[in-house]
């Protein structure tokens, strides 16, 4: 994370937020989540020789190292990559789209809406039945946050009133959700609170990638897509009409975008919070103010970040191993705090 | 001054049916903890159990469900308790605390079971309940059915390592009942090896990687999700089926004192000789 800052914010070497900048923290961020997710592969409770089962792994020896790298190691890395990004990228298209730097699927609910959908899909045994229903649970969940919030916001509240609405939506969420695991018949399903509410990336395996995968991919491809309305819409609504924005189009490919993404991404790994908040703020004095440019960066940042935290906890001596919610809580809800109080004295 | 007397009166008062009832009639007792549950239920006269709790009625976990059926059960609350008058309350060592102290308090006569970390632990805890049932011989003949059926067993030919598997990835800690029985079957216990946290929890990979012969598992009821169940069906066991053995022993025959842990070291030593047949 502090790498590419320090390697870009040399002072004179060529200006910030031109596009051959922006191509170098788009690299560097590349390079550092390709670096992690390695760094992921390799570190991990039992220490064997990841090459050597590499190795076996590539010539379809079932070693039992092997079937370490494959079924555990090699998910988790990739789905902390996965999780992030989509984090990343959803917090930054919002922020960019709602023009409110508060904006993030954790603190608008949309997170914990997904969570409430995934329980009530893997609870209520659709899971069991067709795999598939985990993560459309979830989906379905962030979808139903996203219209609610752009309603709200086509309403026209202010930027405090949908980060109030927000935090609504996220209380209730969460509250339906303990409500709907304490229902469960299973006496291990009321203990479950924690993984939904706070996220973790332990023991999946490459079956939550095959599910989640594609349906983030197409969630990407529709966020990414609106990178030139969003810069257009900073102009205002009705200048980036005349411009040839769409803007029911691009609202829909933006929450259709961000339900695929988070929902399917919290679905696997419960709602992990913050990344959404924190990434756009940190990759927009390096990419400039246009959001359009600010969303690739972001999502690479977002894996950076998880996959940070998720090598974190495992390194971290405490058993049974941190929530990673709690990880980017630590690093996001400070930072929270400092959003709002810079907000209220440009205000003031 | 008044009032503390008036409470010690209505407490005498309370006890009274208690007090007189030991020297006449037969014991009746509250069970506030499943272990004491299956003792009280395969050892009392129905007529002596005025309560038991409400987990020795779920089948998933209790081995004692179809004589529990029918019977009053608490939540281990104070007032339930007290309101059966009981002459004798049998309490778990690390269960229900609170009520214990207020019961203690009030001047219930509560016997406290701790958890038996091996067999001889088992047959003492067997003896001392049906001792304070009133019925020692009851006690005797438990016993005496619980070692016929061990000695009936023949022990693993090899001393196969073990992995049990519990929801959310628990194994059975050295030193602990279910690794005596792990040993009592002629097994070695391959959680000895991996690190563990406090709890007995293990990380996959290091379950995994301890390379074990045999995998005890439990498999949670089906319609019933979680995330803990969900664990032992993670495709690397599946993985690991293929080439290991894998036996499934439901959870609450481990636990608790009684004949079916006979059955437990039972199932271990077949699926051990059935793995590896002696030479």
């Amino acid at each position: 994370m502090t790498a590419p800052l320090r390697a870009v914010a040399k002072p004179g070497a060529w200006r910030l937020g031109t596009p051959r900048a922006r191509r170098t923290v788009v690299v560097v961020l590349a390079l550092a989540v390709i670096a992690l997710t390695i760094a992921s592969i390799a570190i991990g409770y039992a220490p064997f020789d990841v090459p050597a089962a590499f190795v076996d792994l590539v010539a379809g020896k079932t070693t039992l190292p092997a079937m370490v790298l494959w079924e555990l190691r090699v998910p988790r890395a990739l789905l902390g990559g996965l999780v992030g990004f989509s984090l990343g990228l959803t917090g930054a298209a919002m922020q960019g789209y709602l023009r409110n730097p508060l904006a993030d699927p954790g603190i608008l609910g949309i997170s914990s809406a997904a969570a409430l959908g995934a329980v009530l899909a893997f609870y209520g045994g659709l899971a069991a039945a067709l795999s598939l229903a985990l993560p459309l649970g979830g989906i379905t969940g962030a979808g139903v946050a996203a219209l609610l919030l752009n309603a709200l916001a086509a309403r026209g509240s202010g930027t405090l009133g949908l980060i109030l609405a927000g935090v609504g939506l996220s209380s209730l969420a969460g509250a339906l959700t303990a409500l709907a695991l304490n229902l469960s018949p299973n006496p291990y399903a009321a203990l479950e609170i924690v993984f939904w509410m706070m996220g973790s990336l332990s023991d999946r395996s490459m079956d939550h990638v095959l599910l989640c995968l594609p349906l983030m991919g197409i969630g990407w491809g529709l966020m990414l897509s609106t990178a030139s309305a969003l810069d257009a819409l900073t102009l205002g609504e009705d200048t980036a009409a005349s411009l040839g924005v769409g803007l029911i189009s691009v609202q829909l490919r933006l929450v259709t975008g961000a339900a695929l993404a988070v929902g399917s991404g919290v679905a696997v790994s419960g709602a992990i919070g913050f990344v959404g908040l924190v990434v756009p703020h940190l990759m927009r004095p390096l990419v400039g103010a246009r959001p359009g440019a600010s969303l690739l960066p972001s999502g690479l940042a977002g894996a950076v970040l998880v996959l940070a935290a998720d090598i974190g906890v495992r390194l971290l001596a405490t058993r049974p191993e941190l929530k990673l919610g709690v990880v980017t809580a630590l690093v996001g809800a400070p930072f929270l705090i400092v959003l709002l109080l810079r907000n209220r004295g440009r205000r003031a | 001054m008044p009032l503390r007397a008036f409470l010690a009166l209505t407490v005498v008062l309370a006890a009274m049916p208690a007090a007189g009832g030991p020297a006449e009639g037969p014991v009746r007792v509250v069970s506030m903890n499943l272990c004491a549950d299956e003792l009280v239920l395969r050892l009392a006269d129905r007529a002596q159990v005025l309560a038991v709790t409400y987990l020795a009625r779920d089948p998933r976990g209790s081995t004692v469900a179809a004589e529990a059926a029918g019977l009053p059960v608490t939540r281990g609350l104070t007032e339930e308790v007290v309101a059966l008058r009981p002459d004798l309350v049998i309490a778990g060592a690390f269960t229900t605390r609170a009520t214990v102290g207020m019961l203690k308090r009030v001047g219930s006569p509560v016997l406290e079971l701790g958890v038996p970390a091996d067999l001889d632990g088992v047959r003492a805890q067997i003896r001392q309940v049906a001792t304070a049932l009133g019925h020692p011989e009851r006690g005797g003949a438990m016993v005496a059915e619980l070692d016929a059926r061990l000695a009936s067993i023949v022990p693993a030919a090899r001393p196969l390592r073990a992995l049990v598997m519990r929801p959310n990835a628990f194994t059975v800690a050295p030193g602990g009942l279910g690794d005596a029985l792990l040993r009592t079957a002629g097994l070695v216990n391959v959680a000895a090896e991996i690190g563990r946290d406090r709890f007995g929890q293990v990380p996959l990979e290091a379950a995994i990687l301890a390379d074990a012969d045999l995998i005890v598992v439990d498999e949670g009821a089906p319609g019933m999700p979680s995330l803990a169940d969900t664990l032992l069906h993670h495709p690397v066991f599946r993985a690991l089926a293929r080439a290991r053995k894998t036996v499934s022993i439901p959870n609450r025959f481990w636990t608790c004192p009684g004949p079916q842990l006979a059955e437990v070291v039972a199932r271990l030593a077949a699926a051990a000789n059935a793995q590896a047949p002696r030479p």
